[in-house]
């Protein structure tokens, strides 16, 4: 029986926690954003007769008073700033011990629940060389299940191609909102781009980093041959200290550019070892870059 | 050379598996790493132009011959590599070590078993290391004193204990037992030796035509004289309770004929003496007669020096013969005291009624024809008791009766058949289930015994009355009846001076199975058999054994050793002396622990040569926290 991506006791942690972001959506609530309704958030709209099935709370009994006919109060919905959590199941991600892709799908599971808490509506979005199809959650954390049995029925594959399916997002959702981007950004092509492209649009862009400690510090000496999980591309090559001294250096530097990308741009970066639990990094890193409190 | 635990074939294929695997991990470690990787962006090949290397060749060719090599040496150490021909390879020997009496002979300054622990010690060092033996020790009965082992030490320190027994050889179940030892125990068929005298009984003789191929004998040079007592019987005569008879049985084992002087004492003092003549396997009696009441030590010794000294004195003890001693409470003691007088060990003393007391000193009181104030407290006899407080019930009293019947299962009517016995007066008990009828006359119970201790017998007529004075039944009637109140002091007793082993005894003709004892020292059942009116049993140490049948009791003094009438020649097919046993030229080496040392010096030299070239260093250099780094590795990633 495989493990559950998310457990009961984590979930009562994250109870607590709500996602923040710094943008003003212009039109929009939820988040940090104080609705200037009490309640639910629900603004009157207009009455109508009432009819057998309809919400009996719902009904002006002061109306029917006076005029003696059930007539149901009308709530108009707020827009709300949508959060959008784009997942990279590219095959890259399926590298490493323990797996890229279990823990961002671990860690995805984990941000859908603090959204759906605070009653923010939640699009899930797997991507790899394009947009896989989606799912969107709202209504509060009874809402949790499909998200996950979303994630758990999700795999790993093909090649990453960010910038067309930061393309096709953009083209796609055009309301402006969260993005929380989770993925290992191991793209032959740039990825500053595409990340520059989003923010420039209007979203406010949260970059999750992840890597597998083989990732970072390969382990392996002497002469290897390795072959790229995506493009099935084989390389033969000398190893050493030298050699793996400047892959860390070139992985540190990479993830660096990321960063300074992503703060430029007004977002927010977190690079995240797979080595590190999923509950203490919600709890330690997001913390700290003030993307939840 | 030869290999102990392993064929050649099973060696070869174990090395060849080991050889196969070691190449395939030679060839795996040192194959290009296939690794898969999220991405190539980092990758860049090392500076260093990569060492020119042929994956399907072999590199480092010592390398892979030094772990090969290694391996082998080990595999051989395991499978006991030796030195020598394999058919010397281990050989299991029965040693069977004479411990017969015949072994306490001394021929010089030197008894025979001690020539024998040398022949036997200096045999078994002359074996190889691998061969195991297993020492027997051979008198009557064989008895293994160690298992099959190679332990020479273990084998000498048994051979060392060992000391003669009583019995005399038995020769066939000696190697009778060796052979199947070594059929159900030994690996592979080696010697039986013996070591000893060849001296037993003509019935225990080995069958030559049955000998063991592999019989190896280790003579000693036996006395060539020996005169021995071979029986010493003491027994009461019937008639006179004081006087003794005394018979005594003398061998001469010699090859020349013995006159030797024999001398009987008792207590220190001279009873009799003769001078046997005796041929060369001859044997003499003598019989001597003497009177005593006494306890005392008999003491038969044979003056003469020769090899075995433990048979020339026989020693018996004669505890103190006590009678009966009977008071007899009678106004008519004329009546009685024929009868009383009638059994030797009978000591009466005659009282009148009136001087009957409850305490009264005696093993068996009789109360003749009155009624004790006071029941007896041991046993007792009840002449004609009256009807007025009779210890039994009284049918009637004062009638003429005639004998009816004879209870001959009771110990009391043993004998008694006589039915025309007629009595003018007589009582008539009645019968009771707490009293044994003896006896019955036309009218009822005439004589009753109650088995209960103390024991009582009624009497319904008075065994001296003028009518019945010269029946002959009355005087055995009262025997009987004496002897079954008093069994221990009443039983006819004979005493056998005799060697251990196998005895046998008389005992009259249809004794009941069932009421004959033959006990030890410890009063222990000992196992016999009977056959006709001979009773045989068997002991194997010396000591007393007491046989009882009925009032009889014979005791055995089982002390004098038993030493065999024949000597066995061997025929001369029959290996003698130290002879080098087959293929003993080629004494067998071990070299597993240099094998051993080897394999792993080599496999050492190859880690230390190639292996530890793999290891990370610090700078270049190995330091001993690199070594312990990379033992300890594995167990700090399972915790």
């Amino acid at each position: 029986m495989p493990e559950p991506l998310i457990d009961q006791k984590f979930l009562e942690r994250l109870e607590r926690l709500t996602l923040h972001w710094q943008k003003s959506f212009a039109g929009l609530v939820g988040g940090h954003n104080r609705s200037r309704f009490s309640g639910a958030g629900q603004e009157f709209l207009d009455h109508r007769g009432f009819f057998p099935g309809d919400d009996l709370r719902a009904i002006n009994w002061r109306a029917f008073l006076r005029l003696e006919k059930l007539l149901l109060k009308l709530f108009q919905v707020e827009p709300r700033v949508p959060v959008r959590l784009l997942l990279d199941t590219s095959a890259s991600m399926s590298t490493g011990s323990p797996s890229k892709f279990d823990y961002a799908r671990k860690l995805t599971a984990a941000l859908s629940y603090v959204g759906l808490v605070r009653l923010e509506t939640v699009l899930l979005q797997p991507f790899a060389g394009t947009l896989h199809d989606p799912i969107t959650c709202s209504g509060g954390r009874h809402r949790i299940r499909p998200a996950v049995e979303f994630l758990e029925g999700l795999e790993a594959g093909g090649r990453t191609d960010f910038l067309n399916a930061i393309k096709q997002f953009v083209a796609e959702y055009p309301q402006r909102g969260l993005v929380i981007v989770v993925s290992d950004f191991f793209d032959d092509h740039d990825c500053e781009k595409p990340l520059q492209y989003l923010a420039d649009f209007g979203h406010e862009v949260f970059v999750v980093q992840l890597w597998s400690d083989d990732d970072r510090v390969p382990p392996h000496d002497g002469e290897i041959e390795i072959e790229d999980a995506e493009t099935g591309q084989i390389v033969k090559l000398n190893f050493d200290e030298e050699a793996r001294a400047a892959y860390v250096d070139a992985f540190d530097s990479y993830a660096r550019a990321l960063r300074e990308l992503t703060f430029r741009k007004g977002g927010r970066y977190i690079g995240l070892s797979t080595a590190t639990p999923v509950e203490q990094a919600i709890f330690g890193a997001f913390l700290e870059a003030r993307s939840m409190q | 050379m030869f290999f102990f635990n392993l064929t050649l074939g099973e060696f070869a294929l174990l090395w060849s598996a080991v050889s196969g695997a070691a190449l395939a991990l030679y060839l795996l470690d040192r194959s290009r790493k296939k690794i898969k990787v999220a991405t190539m962006r980092f990758w860049k090949p090392s500076e260093r132009p990569p060492e020119a290397k042929h994956r399907k060749k072999i590199q480092q060719p010592w390398s892979l011959i030094m772990q090969i090599l290694g391996m082998g040496l080990l595999l051989a150490a395991v499978a006991q590599l030796r030195l020598g021909s394999p058919d010397r390879s281990s050989r299991d020997h029965v040693l069977l070590l004479d411990t017969s009496a015949w072994m306490a002979a001394r021929e010089g300054q030197r008894a025979l078993i001690d020539e024998a622990k040398v022949n036997a010690i200096r045999w078994l060092r002359s074996l190889p290391n691998a061969d195991r033996v297993m020492l027997v020790r051979a008198d009557a009965m064989p008895t293994p004193a160690t298992v099959f082992e190679t332990n020479r030490q273990a084998v000498e320190m048994a051979i060392l204990q060992t000391k003669p027994g009583a019995s005399a050889l038995h020769f066939q179940a000696a190697l009778d037992f060796a052979r199947r030892m070594q059929r159900q125990h030994g690996q592979s068929g080696g010697e039986v030796v013996f070591a000893g005298g060849t001296r037993g009984h003509a019935l225990d003789m080995p069958n030559e035509a049955a000998l063991p191929p592999t019989l190896r004998l280790l003579p000693v040079k036996e006395p060539a004289r020996n005169v021995g007592i071979r029986r010493f019987n003491v027994r009461r005569q019937p008639q006179q309770a004081q006087r003794w008879e005394v018979f005594i049985s003398v061998r001469n084992d010699g090859r020349a004929p013995e006159t030797v002087p024999l001398m009987v004492t008792f207590g220190n003092a001279p009873i009799g003496s003769s001078v046997l003549k005796i041929a060369p396997g001859g044997e003499e009696t003598a019989r001597y007669e003497f009177e005593t009441k006494a306890a005392g030590w008999m003491e038969a010794r044979l003056q003469v020096r020769d090899g075995l000294a433990e048979d020339n004195r026989a020693l018996i003890e004669i505890p103190e013969q006590k009678p009966v001693r009977v008071a007899v409470f009678t106004r008519e003691p004329g009546l009685l005291q024929p009868l009383m007088k009638a059994t030797p060990r009978i000591n009466a003393q005659f009282a009148p009624p009136e001087a009957y007391k409850l305490d009264t000193d005696a093993d068996i009181i009789v109360i003749d024809r009155f009624r004790p104030p006071a029941k007896p407290v041991r046993s007792a006899l009840y002449i004609e008791p009256p009807a007025d407080g009779a210890p039994l019930a009284v049918a009637k009293s004062g009638v003429a009766s005639k004998m009816k019947a004879w209870r001959v299962e009771h110990p009391i009517a043993a004998g008694l058949r006589t039915l025309d016995l007629r009595l003018d007066r007589t009582t008539i008990f009645t019968s009771s289930p707490n009293v044994e009828t003896v006896a019955e006359a036309d009218n009822g119970v005439l004589i009753a015994a109650s088995p209960a201790q103390p024991r009582a017998v009624y009497l319904g007529f008075h065994p001296g009355a003028q009518t019945l004075k010269f029946e002959l039944a009355i005087p055995l009637l009262t025997a009987n009846i004496f002897e079954w109140m008093a069994p221990e002091v009443l039983r006819r007793l004979e005493w056998n001076g005799e060697s251990v082993g196998t005895v046998k005894t008389a005992i009259e003709p249809r004794t009941d199975t069932a009421t004959i004892q033959v006990l030890d020292e410890q009063n222990q059942p000992l196992p016999f058999s009977t056959s006709d009116s001979t009773l045989q049993f068997y002991s194997g140490a010396r000591g007393l054994v007491r046989v009882r049948t009925g009032s009889r009791e014979t005791v055995h003094s089982l002390s004098l050793p038993e030493v065999g009438e024949a000597v066995w020649e061997p025929p001369a097919r029959v290996r003698r002396g130290f002879g080098r046993a087959s293929g003993s030229d080629s004494p067998i080496r071990e070299l597993w622990p240099w094998l051993a040392l080897f394999g792993a010096a080599l496999l050492f030299a190859e880690w230390w040569m190639f292996g530890r070239l793999r290891l990370p260093t610090h700078g270049g250099v190995i330091t001993p926290i690199d070594m312990l780094r990379r033992v300890v590795a594995p167990f700090r990633k399972a915790s």
